[in-house]
């Protein structure tokens, strides 16, 4: 079996499982943000209406308010603290950082385990060798909450080998654009992908986490990397719970392998209206911005911090660009002052913001008029998920946003490369 | 399991978003399916009628997971979605509110906005009157045919749990 079949397997009590089986497992850790754990709280306590088997497996962060803008979300807070308080789940409030940082930096996040979030980016933590996965507000009341488990259907799994060295000026968030592209929206429903190759290998756990994070965006169901030294002194150094990590018996347990030499790859850029239109820099270069971000569910870490740092030190943004820098979580934010970063980016005309989920769906911060375009590091760029259908969305590595910061438009990192 | 009704077509890889807007997450779901799939089609909410069946094509419902966007779709009272295929969450959440889902390869390319359709969930198929032709749909798992038939996962819940009968 591989990872996600063994995990499956061993979180419902059955010796084996295969692809297509249905089987109802044991949830480890249920995720929910301030939106999605208010339509979920509303659903368990009205149409459920039982007691809540495991509250300590429940976590609500409030990622999406780092302050209510509204008496109206105001009082949507309030009634999630009230529910917490009630069951007894874990509730990180306004200001703790992004719901997958948050869940991991608090150690809810283990390999080995199943997770699962009403956020579509839950299987994000594949990277820590889960089974992580989105599901809907009817599973987590009527199963996960009441009874601790959920059914799955066991998925078959894609092999994602990556290899060759990147250019200097090409991220690994770059790769991960590229990826959505060549794998096309919709491109694996259903699978399970494993991210391999010596490309995944040689980078640090926060670096492996921006590919599992497309996971939803190709359409797929999880994701996940094998754990490794790395992957274990990592998540000991953000909890002393114990864990029991597994790994694939062999790289064969696969559905089918897609090779990706990533030697020559550009930096990349998604321009809405979807993650699938994506290419070089270069097709995009010269469309003005106005705004930039590092934030949402991929940027705001330190890596993006620093690569953006390394930009604009020294140097200041175009007239009439705002940019927000948005710290994943409390713990990057701290960094951050540590390392200067926050004298760096506020000298070179950037704004900081609370540890949150910035502005995804703009709901406190990031609205954007018609005629305005954003460059970020967010996960999305749908019409209409920032303020006007008509705003452009741009999405690109942290020094793609820096250097379109610098010049007002779509501009190509390399060109401010030391 | 059958629905028959007029059909609405809509075209691919429409997100959550684009159903429901996320600045409408929170409000009621009569409200919701009051402004449903508007941006897309503004006839759609004031001119949808129960029975009337959705037809969409690629990655139906791709972005969220919110469970809002399939069930405001099912609070305007259509019979059915019939869909070239689904975004994986949205396909789930269907089930798990008891909202009809089929997929069935080719079917924006053969049916037009308005066509009567006969949609049979238990047989996987789609008949377009007007036009008079028949489509196929893949296969639904038996255990979803289950939940769909119990109302969703809600009334089947303790039962998977192996805690007796809901």
């Amino acid at each position: 079996m591989n990872l996600v079949e063994k995990i499956l397997a061993r979180a419902s009590g059955r010796a084996k499982v295969s692809p297509g089986e249905v089987v109802v497992a044991n949830v480890d850790t249920l995720l929910l943000h301030d939106l999605s754990g208010y339509l979920t709280s509303k659903v368990f306590e009205e149409e459920v209406g039982l007691p809540m088997r495991y509250p300590e497996r429940v976590v609500m962060v409030f990622d999406h308010h780092f302050s209510p803008p509204t008496e109206e979300r105001a009082r949507i807070l309030e009634a999630n603290r009230a529910f917490a308080r009630r069951h007894g789940a874990h509730l990180f409030d306004c200001g703790s950082g992004n719901i997958h940082h948050v869940g991991v930096r608090n150690g809810f996040v283990r390999p080995g385990t199943v997770v699962v979030g009403s956020d579509s980016h839950t299987p994000v933590h594949g990277t820590l060798g889960c089974f992580a996965t989105g599901l809907g507000n009817n599973s987590h009341a009527g199963m996960v909450m009441p009874f601790g488990k959920a059914w799955f259907r066991v998925p078959e799994t894609i092999r994602i080998e990556l290899s060759g060295r990147l250019r200097p000026g090409t991220t690994p968030r770059d790769v991960a654009l590229y990826l959505t592209g060549e794998i096309g929206e919709g491109g694996a429903v259903y699978k399970a992908l494993a991210f391999t190759g010596e490309l995944i290998d040689g980078l640090e756990v926060w670096d492996r986490w921006l590919f599992p994070l497309i996971t939803i965006d190709v359409g797929a169901k999880c994701a996940f990397v094998e754990p490794d030294e790395k992957t274990v002194a990592f998540v000991r150094s953000m909890t002393g719970e114990p864990f029991e990590a597994v790994g694939s018996d062999s790289a064969d347990e696969c559905e089918a392998i897609w090779e990706h030499d990533v030697s020559e790859l550009e930096p990349q850029v998604a321009a809405s209206p979807t993650l699938g239109n994506v290419g070089p820099v270069s097709a995009f270069a010269g469309r003005a911005i106005q705004w930039a971000e590092l934030g949402g569910h991929g940027g705001g870490r330190i890596e993006d911090l620093r690569m953006a740092a390394d930009v604009l030190r020294g140097r200041h943004l175009a007239a009439g660009v705002k940019f927000n820098v948005v710290p994943s979580s409390r713990e990057v934010f701290t960094e951050a002052c540590r390392e200067g970063l926050v004298e760096d980016l506020h000298l070179a005309g950037c704004t900081w913001f609370p540890p949150s989920t910035g502005s995804n769906q703009a709901i406190n911060m990031g609205a954007l008029a018609d005629t305005e375009a954003m460059v970020s590091t967010h996960a999305r760029n749908f019409p209409g998920r920032n303020g006007s259908a008509k705003a452009m969305m741009y999405l690109g590595s942290a020094a793609t946003v820096a250097a379109s910061a610098l010049r007002g438009q779509i501009s190509d990192p390399r060109e401010f490369l030391s | 399991m059958q629905a028959r009704g007029r059909c609405w077509v809509f075209g691919d890889n429409i997100p959550t978003d684009q159903i429901v807007r996320s600045d409408r997450a929170l409000v009621s779901l009569g409200e919701m399916a009051a402004h449903v799939l508007e941006n897309l089609n503004p006839d759609f909410p004031g001119g949808v009628r129960p029975g009337d069946i959705l037809v969409a094509g690629r990655h139906f419902g791709q972005s969220s997971g919110r469970a809002i966007a399939p069930k405001a779709l099912q609070a305007t009272g259509i019979g059915a979605i019939v869909v070239e295929y689904a975004a994986r969450l949205f396909y789930r959440n269907c089930f798990e509110i008891g909202l009809p889902l089929l997929e069935c390869p080719g079917i924006t390319d053969g049916v037009e906005e308005g066509d009567v359709l006969a949609v049979d969930m238990t047989a996987g198929t789609v008949v377009d009157e007007t036009i008079g032709r028949r489509f196929s749909a893949r296969p639904v798992d038996p255990f979803l045919m289950e939940m769909l038939e119990a109302g969703g996962v809600i009334p089947m819940a303790a039962r998977l749990a192996g805690e007796g009968e809901a």
